[in-house]
């Protein structure tokens, strides 16, 4: 009867919390910290969420974005090697080889509003706005359509906190968390409703940041910077809560909360040492740094079998690869065995150190894999991975207190997901979901 | 490198874009060293074209023509460009499905901004009645169903429509991804690095 009534349109709203793991979440939602979290919990389904390797916010975005992995969309790495050379460049959105999902939403004029993406700049065209996160670095450039910059200049938007100062100043770090955090809620209530969007997104990094350096005062009751971090924690579930209601009321009664999306980009665990990939390969001699030049990729002495990239990307020096390259196509097989099982015999204070070598044919798919690293090295949890190639203590320590995990991201959804749950999985449910 | 050849059609109202556009992507795909062919409907209809009028009939002959000749040009390795209204859906799939290497780009745009822009004051002749037959005013116009791009020109400028063809030619693998390398000044790779340095990366 009410058949002229137009149903709803459907819509999507996503809420990224950059590095917050699935674990944290839980007890941050369980002990009173994220309210409106726990209400989330208990109305649907807060689950484990596998992302791809290596789990940086580079990659883990990117696969995000594009349901693919690296070898499919190209990104590797916050850095990467020229074609054919071992200088590093700095991938940007452009080297994206896939569409992304807005892209594709696009196609099927639907509309996007995009805010605080990482690995999205320079921004380009969607259907609908995109504002760029980490690492833009000129807002002119990090803004489509151009016609937004006036409003973000007035709401003093910031794409990301001066993260230099912020680990050398953790006052500053608390002050510029939350304002990074008022500059998003803020973009959020301007484009609201004065865009018109079929799929919405927010992504806040500071929780990335907060842990990159204060992850131990999370837990730790005596830390210094305890109650501020908590408190910061308390600001992100007002700003999801905020959003919450206003996905409520826009999605309509029938929609409830069915549209509505929480995830984040990896995991995060303490750390106890860095793991310096490059000393030890040259501990093992695969590598070796010619003397008296400026230590870099370029300067390895000719016979250097492996180097590594950050943060666990191993390339053989191959011949069929680089100009000056020593490792025979033929020998990769053998060198793959070999490094694997001292990888994975390496004890630190009696410790094993390496959970898992990866061959990247075999974790990847796609037509840039020959353009990926040979190996992957995945770490047991608190040895973080380093690509530093000046560092010669195979085990160093760091005043950063968190790092990355790669199982322990989140998902949530007002429906469970049956079974392993992957990143690059919510494109095409998304996608489903809206058309 | 050997490139291969493809048709980019541009469809849409008049006034909507497509001769503006379509001579901007010529420019950039000889940059890119491409053979390019223009074929504008304008052109067209005073040769390859010329004695048909407007009805259904003689609009899908036209269309079907501008078609034919860039599928000959797409299968020698150039790029065809057609800029023409092409209101029928029907007869797009057509060309679509002979070409196969087609991309469609949809300029999109709103009837009362084309009537305010009217390049060729032919809007006003048309609700005059001057004109007869005239899409968008007493002709119909299909909206396609599956454009690789659409453009709002009434929203985008030239230069964001032309970004947005170019890098979707660039996703579709149909012409060669350039400036490597070369996104960041050395200032920027400096503020980069410092800022992932600060991060415990490189
Ligand atoms: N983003 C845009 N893209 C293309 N044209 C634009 C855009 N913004 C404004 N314009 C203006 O709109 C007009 C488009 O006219 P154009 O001749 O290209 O249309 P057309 O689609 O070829 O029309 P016709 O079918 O009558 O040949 C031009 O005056 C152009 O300057
Ligand atoms: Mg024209």
């Amino acid at each position: 009867m009410l058949g002229f009534l137009r149903k709803p349109k459907k819509r999507i709203c996503v809420i990224g919390l950059d590095g917050v793991p699935y674990s944290l979440l839980r007890v941050l939602a369980a002990d009173g910290t994220m309210p409106a979290m726990a209400e989330l919990c208990a109305q649907g389904h807060l689950q484990p969420m596998k992302v791809t390797l290596p789990e940086i916010s580079a990659v883990s975005w990117t696969s995000f974005m594009t349901g693919a992995g690296p070898g499919t969309h190209g990104i590797f790495g916050f850095i990467d090697l020229k074609p054919g050379s071992k200088e590093t460049r700095f991938p940007s959105f452009r080297d994206v080889q896939v569409p992304t999902l807005w892209d594709r939403l696009g196609q099927k004029s639907k509309k996007s509003v995009v805010i605080n993406q990482p690995s999205t700049y320079p921004a380009r065209p969607i259907q609908g706005v995109l504002v760029s996160g980490f690492v833009a670095l000129d807002l002119r450039k990090a803004v489509f359509p151009a016609r937004l910059l006036p409003d973000l200049k007035r709401l003093n938007y910031e794409t990301d906190i001066d993260t230099q100062r912020a680990r050398e100043d953790h006052d500053y770090l608390i002050q510029s968390l939350h304002s990074t955090l008022e500059g998003q809620r803020s973009l959020v209530d301007l484009l609201w409703d004065r865009e018109e969007w079929d799929y919405f997104q927010v992504v806040t990094t500071g929780t990335d940041r907060v842990q990159h350096y204060l992850w131990n005062a999370i837990a730790d009751t005596t830390h210094p910077y305890h109650t501020v971090v908590r408190q910061y924690y308390r600001a992100v579930d007002r700003f999801i809560a905020e959003i919450v209601e206003r996905y409520r009321q826009k999605a309509g009664r029938e929609q409830g909360l069915t549209g509505l999306f929480l995830l984040s980009d990896h995991g995060f665990t303490a750390i106890k040492r860095e793991f310096n990939l490059n000393a030890w390969l040259r501990q093992e001699g695969y590598q070796r740094l010619e003397q008296a030049t400026e230590p870099t990729l370029q300067n390895l002495s000719p016979d250097s079998r492996a180097f590594a990239l950050d943060p666990s990307r191993i390339y053989f020096n191959r011949k069929d690869r680089f100009r000056d390259g020593c490792v025979e196509t033929a020998e990769v097989g053998n060198l793959t065995e070999e490094m694997s099982s001292q990888l994975l015999a390496l004890r630190n204070e009696g410790e094993p150190v390496v959970r898992e070598v990866f061959r990247c044919a075999d974790i990847y798919s796609g037509p840039c894999v020959p353009h990926g690293p040979d190996l992957i090295v995945l770490t047991y949890s608190g040895y973080d991975t380093k690509g530093n190639l000046v560092k010669n203590d195979l085990f160093t320590e760091t005043d950063l207190q968190g790092m990355h995990t790669w199982d322990d991201a989140f998902f949530w959804a007002g429906e469970s997901v049956d079974g392993d749950l992957m990143i690059t999985d919510l494109a095409t449910r998304f996608e489903r979901f809206l058309s | 490198m050997m490139t291969q050849g493809f048709t980019l059609w541009f469809t849409g109202l008049s006034g909507s874009g497509k001769t503006t556009l379509s001579r901007e992507m010529e420019g950039v795909l000889l940059e890119r060293g491409m053979k390019v062919e223009l074929l504008d409907g304008d052109v067209v209809r005073t040769n390859l074209s010329k004695g048909l009028g407007f009805s259904k009939g003689d609009r899908d002959t036209n269309i079907l023509r501008i078609g034919f000749v860039c599928n000959l040009l797409t299968r020698n390795d150039v790029v065809a460009i057609a800029a023409a209204i092409s209101p029928y859906e029907e007869i797009r799939q057509k060309n679509r499905q002979l070409i196969g290497r087609y991309v469609e780009v949809y300029c999109k745009c709103p009837l009362d901004i084309l009537e305010e822009r009217d390049v060729k004051g032919l809007y006003k002749k048309a609700r005059l009645g001057e004109i007869k037959n005239f899409t968008g005013v007493s002709d119909p116009y299909e909206e396609p169903s599956n454009p690789e791009v659409i453009v709002e020109t009434d929203k985008e400028t030239v230069e964001q429509c032309v970004a947005k063809i170019t890098r979707t030619l660039e996703l579709l693998g149909y012409i060669p991804v350039i400036g490597n390398g070369a996104e960041y000044s050395a200032e920027e790779e400096e503020e980069i690095k410092r800022r992932l340095k600060a991060l415990g990366y490189i």
